[in-house]
């Protein structure tokens, strides 16, 4: 008999997990807007389903951090910087709003020539926004910015 | 002339701010919820009641803004939640209401995307209740 596939539907099944008891205010945030981005966008699930990546993001301005340990379907939100991370984006909280706010254009690429993506861009050149294992890991850092994009 | 903070006046002149900012006008285009904030009460500094402030705003304008029950604000689409002296901190500027929300200084309620995109209208939002000239009741 042939074997079929289930696929789990995406509204019922739990996409983000929390590591820790009392997950961080920034933590929640971050797991609760990926959350929301793949259960109303298709192809937001699709990148999520195939990403298995450890993202660090710590914001330099209130000294906090969080991990975000894509496993191919299923995040788990860790409070603080976690070792082995494939990507660590450091930068101010206005940054990380604005990553989020990236447009998505041509061929999934992020849009940086217009009002946000110059603004994220000029902080990138400035060293403002420092992305720490992007050199080997381009597309990798091209699909989380799609996930995490709310555009 | 100073007003009460979160008083009848303060909401009058705060919605009047709102309405004078281009800024607001051009960020907040296409909003069309309602927002509540919270501001708990805290005795000691001689807030005894919690307050709720009603914000109606639409496409780019402050329809009505009102001072209400913290009950009144907790119906609304989106809630920020704070004790009286956090509210007083970002109103006097020690406090970024963006990095408060990421700290959990400021308590959200409401669609995470929504509130993401509008980043901008709600820094400009907290721009204007720092105009409006306020008396505090734990400085009387």
């Amino acid at each position: 008999m042939a074997r079929r596939k289930v696929r789990f539907d995406v509204e019922s099944r739990g996409l983000v997990e929390y590591a820790d008891d009392e997950p961080s205010a920034f933590a929640s945030m971050l797991g609760g807007l990926i959350e929301a981005n793949v259960r109303t966008h298709p192809e937001k699930e699709r990148d999520f389903d195939s990403l298995v990546a450890r993202v660090g993001i710590f914001v330099t301005d209130i000294d906090e951090g969080v991990t975000l340990d894509f496993k191919g379907g299923q995040l788990i939100v860790h409070n603080g910087l976690e070792p082995k991370r494939t990507l660590t984006i450091r930068t101010d909280a206005d940054t990380v709003m604005s990553l989020s706010n990236l447009k998505i254009g041509l061929l999934g690429l992020p849009v940086y020539y217009d009002g946000v993506g110059r603004g994220v861009a000029a902080k990138l050149l400035r060293g403002k926004l420092k992305i720490d294992g992007l050199l080997p890991n381009v597309l990798t850092l091209n699909t989380v910015t799609r996930i995490f994009s709310i555009q | 002339m100073a007003v009460t903070a979160f008083s009848d006046e303060w909401a009058k002149e705060f919605k009047d701010e709102v309405n004078k900012s281009p800024v607001y006008k051009t960020a907040a285009k296409g909003w069309k919820w309602t927002v509540g904030l919270v501001v708990e009460a805290e005795p000691d500094k001689h807030f005894p009641e919690s307050k709720g402030i009603v914000m109606d705003l639409f496409d780019g304008e402050a329809r009505e803004i009102t001072v209400g029950t913290a009950a009144d604000a907790q119906k609304c689409d989106f809630v920020l939640t704070a004790p009286y002296s956090r509210w007083k901190e970002v109103a006097t500027k020690q406090l970024d209401a963006t990095k408060g929300m990421l700290q959990g200084k400021l308590k959200l309620k409401g669609d995470l995307p929504t509130i993401v995109r509008y980043t901008k209208a709600s820094q400009e939002m907290t721009e204007c209740t720092t105009r409006v000239p306020v008396e505090w009741p734990d400085e009387k």
